[in-house]
C-alpha cells in the first residue's frame, strides 16, 4: 500500500495574517499555488529545498511566475510528454513542490512525437540559443541597474517594480526553456551509460571541468585572499565577527584601505548576488557583504589556498580518463552511440550550465523588483526598507497607486507577518521532507536530478520511521574520494560562515552561494540532490567526496558528530555522535 | 538372442562419424562434437560408447521392467520422497547388471586405440554422459547426468560408462521427466570417452551475454585448472567480455578464485580442492589466449549460425597461436535478447525510454 504522509497541519486559510487566498491568483498556466488543502494529499509533494528560511508574502511572486508559470509553461512547449511542469503548495512560509502528471496515454504518444520534433535542433543550436537568452538577460539587467530609484515618483516606482517582475518572469521562462531539454539530454545519457555497464560513479565526470561564470567567482574571492593574507590583514579578519569586518578594516587603516577599494570593485563586478535562489527578501552582496568577508575570513584560516587551475587541469584530466577508461570498455557500435550522446551532452552541457546560469538569473534575477520595494518602502515611510517585502502583490500595487494608504492596520500586519515568517523559519528543520503519498516512481526530470526525487530517495523517506537508530546512510555517490570530519549541520546559508575547514557540511540541499564552502569541507552529504545537483557538481569540481540524496542526513546527523563519507559508493557513517548531540 | 553388436555399431570415433547422423549414434553432446570436428574445430581424441550400445545392454540386461516397476504410479506431481526411492531402486539394478563381455572387449579396445593415439598407456579420459535429447530446445538436462574426469584403464573406463548409463536415473533427471511428460525410452544414452586434456585453464565461453542476450560480444568465464568448478558453479571465475567486431578485450574482471579442479593422482580423477594461495587472485588468461578462446567460440557459432556457449580448454602444452581444445558445444539459453537499442544517438528516444516511459 502507497504510503500517504498526511498535510492536515499546513491546511488553514489563515496562512500569513491578512492573506486572502484571491492574492495567489497571479496568472498560472496549469495549477495555481495555493495553500494546502486535503485532496493534496492524494498527490506527492517535497519540501523545495531553495527556500531553507521560508518566503515572505512578496517571495511569492516566485511561486507564481517560476514554478507556476514558467516551469508548467515549459512543460508545454518542449513538451514533456508525461509531464506538464511543477506546481506548489505552501506550508506555512515553506514551498512544496509536485509534478503534475499528463495521464491520458494518446496525449502522452502526441506530446512524445513532438519532442521528437522539437528536442534535437534546440540541443543542436544551443550555443547560439543560450547565447541570445543571456544577452536578452543582460540587456534587461543593464537597464534595471541603470535606474536612479530616487529620480522616480511612487507611481512611477510601481510602474517600475512591475516591469521588473515581468522580467524576472521571463528570466524564468527561458530558465526551464533551457533547463528542461538540456536535463532530458543529459539524464537520457547518464541513464544509457548505466546501461551499457559503466560505472555510474563516473558518469558525471564526462561533463566536468568547464569553467562557469560562478567559479569565476570564486576564484576572484580567493585572490581577495590572497591580497588580504598579502596585506597583512589576517588579524583583523580573525578578531572580527563577520559582520563586524568592514567597520574593523575602515578603522584600522593603512593597507586595509587599497584593500577595501578592490573589494569593492569586485562588488561591482561579482556583487550582485544573493545568499539563496531567488529569493526577493535576500540582499546582494552589495548591499551586505558580510558573506565574502565571512568567506574571505574563513579562507584565510586555511593553511594552503585554493589552486584552481591545478583543481581545474586535474578535473580535465579526471575527465579524459574518465571517458577513455569508458569508451574501452564498450563495442564499437556502444562507442558510436555513447560517442553521439557525449557530443550532444557536450554541446549542450547540463552541469556546466546548471551552475552558469545562477550568475544570469537565480542569484540576482530578484534583485531589480528588491529595488523597487525598498525605494517604495522608503517613500511611503515604512519602518524599514524590507517592510514591502512582507506586503502581497495586490497590497504593494494599492499603496503604490495612492488607491490604499500604508496605514495602521498595513504596519501592524507587516510586524504580525514577520513574527509568522520567524514561526515558520524555526520549523523548518523539523518539517517533513515529503508529504501527501509517496509514488512509487517520478518522471519530472527536474525533480528526478536537481531534488534527487530517484527510486532511492524515495524509498528512504518511506522507511523515515526508524530513521532514529540508522547510523549508515546511503545516497548517490555524487563525487568521489573519502571524507571524515566533524559534522556541521547547515539549514541555511547564513550559517555558512560556522563551517570550519576540514568539516563535513551536513544540508539539505546546496545553492550556488554555498560554493565557496566547499573549497574547505571534508566533504559534503545532503538530504536530496541527484548526480547533477548543485553539491555533486561542485564537489566534483573541487574534488570534495560528496554523497547525495541520502533523504535524512539533516535529520539522523547532529552537528559534532564524527561522520565518514565515501563518495565512491554513496555510503555515509556515523562513526562517533558528539556527546551531548550538539556540538 | 539377437546377433553380437559389432564394433562399428558400438563405438563411433569422433573424427569417423558421419555428421548427418552423429548426433542420432552419439546422443547430444558427443554428436555435436562430431560436427564440430568437420567444421575444423580443435577437438580432444575421443569415441563414444552409441546409443545402440546403450539399448542392447539395456535389453540384455531386462531393465526395462526393473524401470517400469518402479516408476509405475509416479507422475508430474510425484512426491521427492517417492521418486528419490524409486530412482535410488533402478541406480542400484543398473549399476548391478553386468555388461555383456562382447561390449566389455570392443570398449577396452577402442580404449586401448585412444591411449596410442594419445602416445600414452592408460589415458586418462573424460568419460561424458551423451543422451539424446539431452540440450534440446525445449528440454535442458544441463548438468544433470553424471561426467567422469581423469579416468584411466579399461576396467575403470568401464565402470565409468555404466556409472554414466545409471544417471540417467538421478532423481533429478526422474524429477525432470516427469514433469517435462518425457519417457525414459525417449533419451537413450550414450556415453564419450575422450582424451582428458592437461588443462592450464578451462572455462565457458558464449557467443552472446547470457544475462543480458546482447549479440555483440563473447563473454568468457575460466578458472585455473579444469572446467568443472566453474560448470558447476564452485568457484566465481574470472569474467572476461571481447568485442564481436573488433576483437577488443571490453571487461577483464579478476575473480577471488578459491576452488580449483585439479587431477589427483593418487585417487586417479578430476577433484575440487582448495586454490594455492598465489593463484586465487591471479588473472588467469593474457590477452592471446582470449583471442584464441574468442576463435574458437566464433567458429563454432559460425557453423551453426545461432549463439553458442561452448566448454574450452587451455592445454598445458600450448603453444602461442594455436588454437585451444573445445570439449562441448551447444546452444546458448539466454534471456530475450537486447532489444531495440539504436545504433545512433537520439535524445528523445533515450529520454522516452529512460526518464518518460512513454
Amino acid at each position: 500500500m502507497a504510503t500517504v504522509i498526511p498535510v492536515d497541519e499546513f491546511i488553514t486559510d489563515e496562512w500569513y495574517p491578512g492573506f486572502k487566498p484571491a492574492y495567489t491568483h497571479a496568472p498560472w498556466y496549469i495549477d495555481p499555488v495555493q495553500t494546502f488543502r486535503k485532496e493534496d494529499e492524494e498527490n506527492f509533494w517535497f519540501l523545495d529545498f531553495h527556500w531553507p528560511r521560508g518566503l515572505t508574502p512578496m517571495g511569492l511572486i516566485w511561486n507564481e511566475d517560476g514554478y507556476n508559470w514558467a516551469s508548467q509553461l515549459a512543460a508545454e512547449q518542449m513538451p514533456l510528454p508525461p509531464g506538464r511542469g511543477i506546481t506548489c503548495r505552501l506550508g506555512g512560509t515553506h514551498t512544496y513542490g509536485s509534478p503534475l502528471p499528463v495521464n491520458d496515454l494518446r496525449e502522452i504518444g502526441q506530446r512524445a512525437r513532438r519532442l521528437e520534433r522539437s528536442l534535437p535542433p534546440f540541443l543542436q543550436n544551443f550555443d547560439g540559443i543560450w547565447g541570445d537568452m543571456r544577452e536578452e538577460v543582460n540587456e534587461s539587467w543593464d537597464f534595471f541597474r541603470g535606474v536612479d530609484h530616487s529620480a522616480l515618483s511612487l507611481t512611477d516606482l510601481r510602474e517600475n517594480l512591475i516591469q521588473a517582475r515581468q522580467y524576472h518572469k521571463r528570466a524564468f521562462e527561458i530558465h526551464f526553456q533551457v533547463m528542461y531539454p538540456l536535463l532530458a539530454n543529459y539524464i537520457g545519457f547518464y541513464s544509457m551509460c548505466t546501461e551499457l555497464g559503466l560505472d555510474p560513479g563516473q558518469i558525471g565526470k564526462f561533463l566536468q571541468g568547464y569553467d562557469t561564470k560562478i567559479m569565476e567567482t570564486d576564484r576572484e574571492l580567493w585572490r581577495l585572499t590572497s591580497a588580504a593574507r598579502a596585506a597583512g590583514l589576517e588579524s583583523v579578519f580573525a578578531a572580527s565577527d563577520a559582520g563586524q569586518i568592514r567597520s574593523a578594516l575602515s578603522a584600522h587603516g593603512g593597507a586595509a584601505g587599497p584593500w577595501l577599494t578592490t573589494f569593492d570593485d569586485f562588488l561591482q563586478v561579482y556583487g550582485y548576488r544573493t545568499e539563496g535562489s531567488c529569493d526577493i527578501a535576500l540582499p546582494s552582496w552589495n548591499e551586505d557583504p558580510t558573506p565574502a568577508l565571512g568567506m574571505i575570513k574563513s579562507f584565510l584560516r586555511k593553511d594552503t589556498e585554493h589552486d584552481f587551475e591545478k583543481a581545474r587541469n586535474a578535473a580535465i584530466e579526471e575527465r579524459e580518463a574518465a571517458v577513455d577508461a569508458a569508451r574501452s570498455t564498450l563495442t564499437l557500435d556502444e562507442q558510436k552511440l555513447f560517442d553521439g550522446g557525449l557530443a550532444s551532452c557536450r554541446a549542450a552541457n547540463f552541469p556546466w550550465w546548471q551552475d552558469d546560469h545562477n550568475y544570469y538569473i537565480d542569484l540576482r534575477i530578484s534583485l531589480p523588483m528588491r529595488w523597487a520595494c525598498q525605494a517604495i518602502a522608503d517613500r511611503i515611510g515604512a519602518g524599514h526598507q524590507d517592510d514591502t517585502l512582507y506586503l502581497f502583490w495586490e497590497e504593494i500595487m494599492d499603496v503604490s497607486s495612492g488607491r490604499r494608504p500604508y496605514d495602521a492596520g498595513l504596519r501592524s500586519l507587516v510586524e504580525q507577518r514577520k513574527q509568522y515568517f520567524g514561526y515558520w523559519l524555526e520549523r523548518r528543520p523539523s518539517l517533513p521532507k515529503v508529504v501527501g503519498t509517496i509514488p512509487e516512481s517520478v518522471n519530472d526530470p527536474i525533480l528526478i536530478e536537481i531534488f534527487g526525487l530517484n527510486s532511492h530517495f524515495l524509498r528512504a523517506v518511506e522507511a523515515a520511521g526508524s530513521s532514529s537508530t540508522v547510523k549508515t546512510l546511503t545516497g548517490v555517490p555524487a563525487s568521489k574520494g573519502t571524507g571524515r570530519g566533524k559534522a556541521r549541520v547547515l539549514h541555511n546559508a547564513d550559517q555558512l560562515h560556522q563551517l570550519s575547514p576540514g568539516e563535513v557540511l551536513v544540508c539539505e540541499s546546496t545553492s550556488p552561494n554555498w560554493t565557496p564552502a566547499f573549497a574547505k569541507i571534508a566533504a559534503c552529504v545532503c538530504d536530496g540532490g541527484g548526480t547533477l545537483s548543485h553539491a555533486a557538481i561542485v564537489g566534483r569540481e573541487y574534488g570534495v567526496p560528496t554523497v547525495t540524496a541520502t533523504g535524512l542526513a539533516t535529520v539522523v546527523i547532529s552537528d559534532g558528530d564524527e561522520v565518514e563519507v565515501d563518495g565512491s559508493t554513496g555510503r555515509v557513517t556515523v562513526i562517533k555522535q558528539a556527546t551531548n548531540g550538539r556540538g | 538372442m539377437p546377433d553380437p553388436i559389432t564394433p562399428a555399431g558400438a563405438i563411433a570415433w569422433v573424427d569417423d562419424i558421419a555428421p548427418d547422423q552423429a548426433v542420432g549414434v552419439c546422443g547430444a553432446k558427443m554428436g555435436r562434437l562430431a560436427e564440430l570436428y568437420r567444421a575444423g574445430v580443435n577437438l580432444p581424441q575421443g569415441f563414444t560408447v552409441t546409443v545402440e550400445a546403450y539399448r542392447r545392454h539395456w535389453e540384455q540386461a531386462g531393465l526395462d521392467a526393473v524401470a517400469d516397476t518402479a516408476l509405475r504410479g509416479l507422475g508430474a506431481g510425484a512426491e521427492a520422497t517417492k521418486i528419490e526411492a524409486a530412482a535410488a531402486t533402478i541406480r542400484a539394478e543398473v549399476a548391478g547388471r553386468e555388461m555383456s563381455a562382447d561390449l566389455a572387449a570392443l570398449i577396452g579396445d577402442a580404449y586401448d586405440e585412444l591411449c596410442s593415439r594419445c602416445f600414452e598407456i592408460n589415458v586418462p579420459a573424460a568419460v561424458r554422459s551423451s543422451a539424446i535429447g539431452e540440450d534440446s530446445g525445449t528440454a535442458s538436462f544441463a548438468g544433470i547426468f553424471d561426467s567422469y574426469l581423469g579416468v584411466s584403464g579399461q576396467d575403470r573406463v568401464i565402470d565409468a560408462v555404466r556409472a554414466c548409463w545409471a544417471s540417467l536415473f538421478n532423481a533429478r533427471a526422474v524429477a525432470y521427466r516427469l514433469r517435462a511428460g518425457l519417457h525414459y525410452a525417449d533419451m537413450p544414452m550414450a556415453v564419450g570417452v575422450v582424451e582428458l586434456i592437461h588443462a592450464r585453464a578451462s572455462g565457458v565461453a558464449f557467443s552472446a551475454h547470457p544475462v543480458t542476450g546482447k549479440t555483440d560480444r563473447v563473454v568468457i568465464e575460466t578458472n585455473w585448472g579444469w572446467g568443472e568448478a566453474v560448470v558447476q558453479g564452485l568457484v566465481t571465475p574470472d569474467h572476461v567480455e571481447v568485442g564481436k567486431a573488433d576483437g577488443r578485450i571490453l571487461k577483464y574482471q579478476v575473480a577471488d578464485k578459491t576452488v580449483v579442479s585439479a587431477f589427483d593422482y593418487a585417487a586417479g580423477r578430476v577433484v575440487e580442492t582448495e586454490m594455492p594461495a598465489r593463484l586465487v587472485s591471479q588473472r588467469v588468461l593474457d590477452d592471446e589466449q582470449i583471442t584464441a578462446i574468442t576463435d574458437a567460440v566464433l567458429a563454432v557459432e559460425r557453423h551453426y549460425g545461432y549463439p553458442v556457449d561452448v566448454e574450452w580448454v587451455l592445454d598445458r602444452h600450448r603453444r602461442e597461436g594455436e588454437p585451444v581444445c573445445v570439449v562441448q558445444a551447444r546452444p546458448v539459453t539466454v534471456n530475450t535478447p537486447a532489444s531495440d537499442t539504436p545504433t545512433e544517438w537520439n535524445p528523445a528516444a533515450m529520454a522516452a525510454k529512460y526518464i518518460f516511459k512513454t
